[in-house]
């Protein structure tokens, strides 16, 4: 029986070495070993899709996945999505069209849309709907999050990809109230 | 000991002990790459074991009206995210009535390989697939490809699933039909349900079939066949979702709605 497996993880842009028993999930490691604590454990059977981070770019449920057959392999959080100080595109597009109710999905959402506009900045309805139909809203923000998408592609399109955050902050006040 | 491709499936299975723990997982991670093709060779087209379905649908398969039942299936299939990872191979060897490739397949008529160290085995999927999650396949054997044949230029497939949502779902009712049509001729038809009768995995309603070869296509004849014949053969199962009156009456919708599309498909209408 083998005690621990040595994993090499790339977790946004730090390099870490492992030493992890062969069953430990994703999200155990994420939340536990390395702190991100994004990343919510809401079904654990890959159905709600709050656990969602993205594995070499592509959205993967950490509560699905072994930690140790992802040996060599980049994820992505939120949290590595800017810098300290700084928001990224997306970040900003949530913010900006409120699609941040409760906030315990939107992490998966934002990851959703990271990996979706990285394949497309011109994403149609559809794609928007059956990208983003990957992760459950309790609050209901599903109409938020549509517009959040475009307005992210809009701003990915400008070139505008890092925010400094205390300049998006104090412009979120004079936002006019939704309807 | 079992082997680890996608995980979608096998580690539910664990965490919700419906199977004994296995001692060992064997992480397929290191020959993914092999495992993961769709090749089209002259007559066949080959598909490796560990394709991910999304890597399925950047493929011919995606691309060809004759396996447009894939389309079908991938846009239903879980959700987006899961599709990235999960692959046919753990689909079909998941082997219960809720496996939409494997209801497909079923049409396609694919010959799927086994290796293990004492060489290839060449299987169908009915001798493959006995019955819910009862597979024979031996514990050392991995299944490595899927073979179908190409099919005639003037054929296509279609694939339908009924349930209250439109995706994470296990289907109420799922068929499939695999159409070939020579001018307004039936000339090869075949059709699958998730199940059919004692069997608890999908298979072929073959004197539904029968009936249609080689008749002429139209809405009294499909009416017929889904009215008259497909019941003779098909037994529904009540259970705690629906029953089996219920299902058995959406077989029927399934098949008939399966099979204009497929015919709507062959002369390229929408």
């Amino acid at each position: 029986m083998v005690e621990t497996i040595r994993v090499n993880l790339k977790v946004n842009g730090k390099q870490y070495v492992l030493d992890i028993p062969p069953d430990e999930r994703l999200i155990d490691t994420l939340r536990y070993r390395l702190g991100f604590t994004s990343i919510k454990e809401g079904c654990g059977r890959g159905e709600c899709g709050s656990c969602i981070v993205l594995v070499n770019g592509l959205p993967r449920h950490s509560c699905l996945t072994l930690t140790a057959t992802l040996d060599g392999a980049e994820i992505l959080t939120v949290e590595g999505l800017a810098p300290e100080g700084k928001l990224h595109a997306i970040q900003v597009a949530f913010l900006e069209t409120r699609g941040v109710q409760c906030g315990f999905c939107t992490p998966a959402f934002m990851l959703l849309t990271k990996a979706l506009l990285d394949k497309t900045l011109d994403p149609s309805d559809e794609e928007i709907k059956q990208w983003l139909a990957s992760a459950i809203c309790r609050c209901g923000s599903y109409h938020y999050y549509f517009k959040a998408v475009r307005k992210a592609a809009e701003y990915l399109k400008k070139g505008k990809i890092l925010f400094d955050e205390k300049e998006v902050r104090k412009n979120l006040y004079k936002l006019p109230l939704l309807r | 000991m079992k082997p680890l491709a996608g995980g979608t499936e096998l580690l539910l299975l664990i965490r919700d002990r419906r199977i004994p723990t296995p001692k060992y997982l064997l992480d397929l991670n290191a020959i993914r790459k092999e495992l993961s093709y769709v090749k089209l060779e002259e007559d066949k087209v080959r598909i490796g074991a560990a394709t991910t379905l999304y890597e399925l649908s950047q493929s011919i398969l995606h691309k060809d009206k004759r396996y447009a039942g894939f389309v079908d299936v991938f846009y239903g299939f879980a959700t987006m995210a899961m599709r990235f990872y999960a692959t046919i191979g753990g689909n079909i060897l998941s082997a219960t009535q809720y496996n939409d490739y494997l209801t497909l397949l079923t049409v396609y008529e694919p010959e799927l390989v086994l290796v293990s160290k004492q060489g290839e085995r060449r299987l169908t999927l009915e001798q493959l697939v006995l019955d819910k999650r009862k597979l024979a396949i031996r514990p050392d054997e991995l299944l490595k490809e899927i073979i179908i044949s190409v099919p005639p230029e003037n054929t296509s497939s279609s694939f339908m699933k009924f349930d209250r949502r439109r995706i994470l779902i296990a289907g109420v009712v799922t068929g499939a039909v695999l159409l070939t049509l020579n001018d307004n001729v039936i000339e090869d038809v075949k059709i699958s349900f998730d199940m059919i009768r004692e069997k608890r995995v999908p298979g072929r309603a073959r004197k539904t079939e029968e009936f249609l070869q080689g008749k002429e296509l139209s809405e009294e004849v499909v009416e017929e066949a889904a009215e008259e014949i497909l019941p003779s053969e098909m037994e529904r199962m009540s259970d705690w979702w629906t029953t089996g009156e219920y299902r058995l009456d959406m077989s029927k919708v399934v098949l008939k709605r399966n099979i204009f599309r497929a015919a709507r498909r062959i002369r390229g209408e929408k």
